[in-house]
């Protein structure tokens, strides 16, 4: 029975190896804020971190990822106040919501690289996730508030800088 | 006009049959209208067995639960029926929460008389009743306040209610909602008479109304906890994969090899559906412990089929029967007959004449289509997220043999609808499957179920000639408009219309929009039913249904007469919308708003370089009688490929009233962003009766990098409120057409739109 450490926690999984991460994640461990969307790796709306990592768990296998850090968005922070979460309802991006745990960790893990992202960045990073309800460009303001928001925080508690 | 929408004003919102109850018990205070018998007996029975009923509850702690009977698929119409409750209630919007309705016929739209969410109509058919549901409440806590405080009876008029609180500013006395509904002193009740009675605000009065408040839903879509029916976990239940037959319709299962399947750990059982309700055909569920081993176990199974009737049928034999049924004179039954057009056309000095298509199109939610079924004791239990609880709920009881009452729908937040989950397809194989095996199951299609079987935006033809007389002014137009039937599939006799020719009814969500504001003196529209695309691919509503193939049709055709005449074509619109006769006030309304497009895009007064242009259309959907006014002008580049750069998309909206100006921004350029997408980047063909297209890698809806600008103005001008969901999806294709011959001089007529159409028009 193959263990995973997801959102820092240890959990042994009921699946065969080749049983894809997101299945393991919504069945077994019943995290479902991780979405199937395409079981191809082509819309984005299962994303999680692996070691950091923007991954398609679809196209992950349970057994391949045995003993990395696993992030889901139930794990990306304590009370869902991660920068990109408290820009997301600020912003008011979601409509249908469905494809916005993926949107929110495949942000994640470029605002975690990247906090000054420009919106050619953004894009680039953003365009293998689709959204149906064409919420683009309110993610595209909630990255770039968040972002601001990261810069902001670091700022502060390096040095105080004249305003 | 259709039937189903005959009765949107006001006055004639049916209260007859119901009565307001409000009461209260130690659970809460509970409001709404009791259409079903039963109500005021739960309202008098016993705390505990106490279930909030009705529109919505006031708990002892305060909060506001408003239940939704609208599906919400992203266009926050629980928070928006909160939001309406609120402003006459006045609660405060932090107490507000909202809770989705189960299939109970008590929590049908109080207008249409189903639970059916389309249209852009929920806003505009329930601001009414909410509103009084929501000052009746305000009403009974203001008398259980008056009583608690011991104030006599007549004082009532002197206390204040903001915010959750009901002050006497004399007395200085004040009590929250919360402290009303323990002291158990709110016990009025309204009779019908007295609740259409009751005064409501006015625009002025608003504190709610036109403030962008945050939605409810939101933060619950930040943190993965939004359960949508994908998400449903039902102890011991078993997941079902489901195997489709390589053809869209009429398929039939010959045997079913399962030994291969038997070896997968965890497989069940594969069941062959019976589906008396013809939903399906020759589909399989391969039923196992977890829906990867399920997947496997569907792999695995050796199917043969009997491909069935529409086996050979290709997207250009669909196109080629659509031309020969439009040929004929005795096709379809008219929806428009004014005039005489065939007079017209032949005294005209020019007649135009033009072909016009549309490819099929996939709904493709982000959320795959899914339903789990559970059956306890004679109750049959579905949950998954739908658009259209009454059908659905027959169609699941169709599938298990049953009596419709015995279904209980439990609705979920929806990954995406635009009319997908009006059909209840997904029930069927849940049913069977938990029937077959004994246990609760959730289907879950694959994304190439969830393309292959879905129920598209039909493939159109359309047929359009138009007459202008010696001084340029259009005066005759023949609209034929051929495809599937997309409503009448429902077999609902009073979601079809009556044809003018009394030819017996015909499909309304099929030429809506062609009877659009401009004054034509002769002016014919033809439904005409394609058979053979109705079988082979049954189709479904896709966000604003016809309304997307048929201002296609007539704002290009429009466009056309335009540059034939040498008149520009926005000004010429603007002639045509002169509000004669049975236009008036719709005209005006959809030239004030092609005019603020306009304004707002600068055309006319910007100077585009060389292979760049500005076009317009202005469109009225979804009915004549739901009209929202939208028109959109397009700003595209043409390169001599022919390759075309949506560079941005100017989108007015005349909405009346604004209920969250926030949502009618996200709504509208959603929708705009629909329109480019189908316009521009999806498009579904069949072929041996199968849709070629079955992931996202072959059709291919809009990404961010392909997001032009889209500039927003909304139009608020105290009209009533109006629906905002879909007209900005039909608005955008013809747009983007006219900017592309104004471009290049490129006439294009068939959609989506290719950069080998556009370089084939310019040599032309």
């Amino acid at each position: 029975m193959p263990t995973l450490t997801i959102n820092g926690r240890s959990m042994s999984v009921d699946a065969a190896n080749d049983t894809p991460l997101l299945w393991a994640i919504r069945e077994q461990l019943q995290m479902t804020g991780t979405k199937f969307g395409c079981g191809a790796g082509l819309c984005g709306a299962c994303t999680v971190h692996v070691n950091g990592e923007a991954v398609r768990s679809c196209q992950t296998m349970v057994g391949d990822v045995a003993g990395k850090k696993i992030t889901t968005i139930e794990g990306l922070s304590a009370k869902g106040d991660h920068p990109l979460q408290k820009a997301w309802i600020a912003e008011q991006v979601p409509q249908c919501g469905y494809c916005q745990s993926g949107q929110i960790m495949q942000a994640a893990s470029l605002l975690a690289k990247n906090s000054n992202p420009t919106k050619e960045e953004v894009v680039a990073h953003m365009d293998g996730n689709l959204c149906r309800c064409m919420t683009y460009s309110r993610i595209q303001k909630a990255i770039m508030r968040a972002a601001t928001e990261m810069r902001t925080a670091s700022a502060a508690g390096n040095e105080r800088r004249p305003t | 006009m259709n039937k189903h929408v005959k009765n949107v004003t006001p006055e004639t919102t049916d209260f007859s049959r119901r009565s307001f109850l409000v009461g209260t018990a130690a659970t809460g205070l509970v409001l709404g209208y009791a259409g079903v018998p039963g109500v005021g007996e739960a309202l008098a029975a016993a705390p505990a067995n106490f279930e909030p009923s009705v529109w919505y509850s006031i708990s002892p702690e305060g909060l506001v639960t408003v239940t939704c009977g609208k599906a919400d698929m992203g266009q926050h119409i629980a928070s928006t029926m909160a939001q309406i409750v609120c402003e006459e209630l006045g609660a405060k919007w932090s107490d507000m929460r909202v809770n989705l309705a189960s299939n109970d016929p008590k929590f049908n739209d109080p207008v249409l008389g189903a639970q059916i969410t389309g249209g852009s109509w929920s806003t505009m058919m329930n601001f009414e009743a909410m509103s009084r549901a929501g000052a009746a409440g305000r009403m009974a806590l203001t008398e259980g306040a008056a009583a608690a405080m011991g104030l006599p009876p007549y004082f009532k008029d002197e206390l204040v209610v903001r915010d959750s609180m009901v002050t006497h500013p004399k007395s200085k006395k004040s009590m929250s909602f919360a402290d009303i509904v323990k002291s158990g002193k709110a016990t009025k009740t309204f009779t019908p008479d007295e609740l259409k009675a009751i005064k409501l605000k006015t625009p002025d009065q608003y504190t709610m109304i036109g403030v962008s408040v945050p939605q409810i839903d939101i933060p619950s879509k930040t943190n993965g906890t939004a359960k949508y029916g994908i998400d449903v976990m039902i102890p011991g239940m078993a997941y079902g994969a489901v195997v489709t037959p390589p053809v869209r319709y009429g398929a039939t299962v010959k045997s079913v090899d399962d030994s291969d399947a038997k070896k997968v750990p965890g497989f069940i059982k594969a069941v062959t559906l019976d589906d008396k309700t013809q939903t399906t055909t020759g589909w399989v569920v391969a039923v196992a412990s977890t829906y990867a081993n399920a997947k496997k176990a569907a792999a695995a199974l050796k199917i043969a089929y009997d491909g069935g009737p529409n086996a050979k049928l290709s997207s250009q034999s669909l196109l080629d029967e659509a031309k020969r049924l439009q040929g004929l004179d005795d096709s379809g039954q008219f929806f428009v007959k004014d005039g005489d057009v065939s007079a017209a056309l032949g005294s005209a000095a020019k007649v135009l004449e033009a072909e016009y298509t549309t490819s099929i199109n996939i709904h493709a939610p982000m959320e795959p289509m899914n339903a789990t079924a559970e059956f306890k004791g004679d109750i049959l239990h579905i949950y998954s997220g739908n658009q259209f609880a009454t059908r659905s709920g027959a169609i699941a009881a169709g599938a298990a043999g049953i009596d419709p009452k015995f279904v209980v729908m439990h609705q979920m937040w929806l990954g995406g609808g635009f009319g997908r989950r009006l059909d209840a397809d997904m029930m069927v194989p849940a049913v069977q499957a938990a029937k077959a095996v004994g246990k609760p199951v959730k289907v879950i299609y694959t994304r190439e179920n969830d393309m292959t079987m879905d129920f598209s935006r039909p493939l159109t033809y359309q047929k359009v000639k138009a007459g202008v007389d010696g001084d340029g002014k259009l005066v005759a137009l023949s609209h034929d408009v051929v495809s599937a039937w997309p409503t009448q599939r429902w077999g609902i006799p009073d979601f079809l219309s009556p044809s003018v020719d009394k030819k017996g009814p015909l499909d309304a969500f099929t030429v809506n929009g062609s009877d659009f504001f401009y004054t034509v003196p002769n002016h014919n529209v033809r439904a005409i039913k394609n058979e053979m695309a109705h079988n082979a691919t049954p189709s479904g509503q896709l966000r604003s249904v016809a309304p997307g193939w048929t201002f296609w049709a007539v704002e290009s055709m429009i466009d056309e007469i335009a540059a034939a005449t040498g008149k520009d074509p926005a000004q010429f619109r603007i002639s045509l919308l002169d509000g004669a006769g049975k236009n008036d006030g719709g005209a005006q309304r959809l030239r004030n708003t092609l005019l603020a497009a306009m304004g707002l895009a600068g055309y006319g007064t910007k100077k585009l370089p060389k292979g760049e242009g500005m076009g317009v259309a202005c469109v009225s959907s979804q009915e004549r009688a739901t009209a929202s006014w939208t028109a959109c002008v397009a700003h595209v580049a043409v390169a001599p490929s022919g390759e075309v750069t949506v560079k941005k998309l100017t989108v007015a909206t005349d909405v009346g009233t604004q209920v969250h100006p926030d949502n009618i921004r996200a709504q509208v350029e959603g929708a705009a962003l629909w329109g480019l997408s189908l316009a521009m980047h999806e498009k579904a063909t069949l072929k041996d009766g199968g849709i070629e297209q079955t992931n996202f890698d072959s059709y291919r809806p809009l990404r961010m990098s392909q997001m032009p600008e889209v500039a927003v103005a909304v139009i608020a001008n105290g009209e009533k409120a109006t629906g905002v969901g879909e007209p900005a999806v039909t608005v955008v294709a013809p747009a983007i057409g006219n900017a592309i011959f104004n471009a290049s001089g490129a006439r294009v007529r068939a959609l989506p739109i290719t950069a080998e159409a556009v370089k084939g028009a310019m040599k032309a």
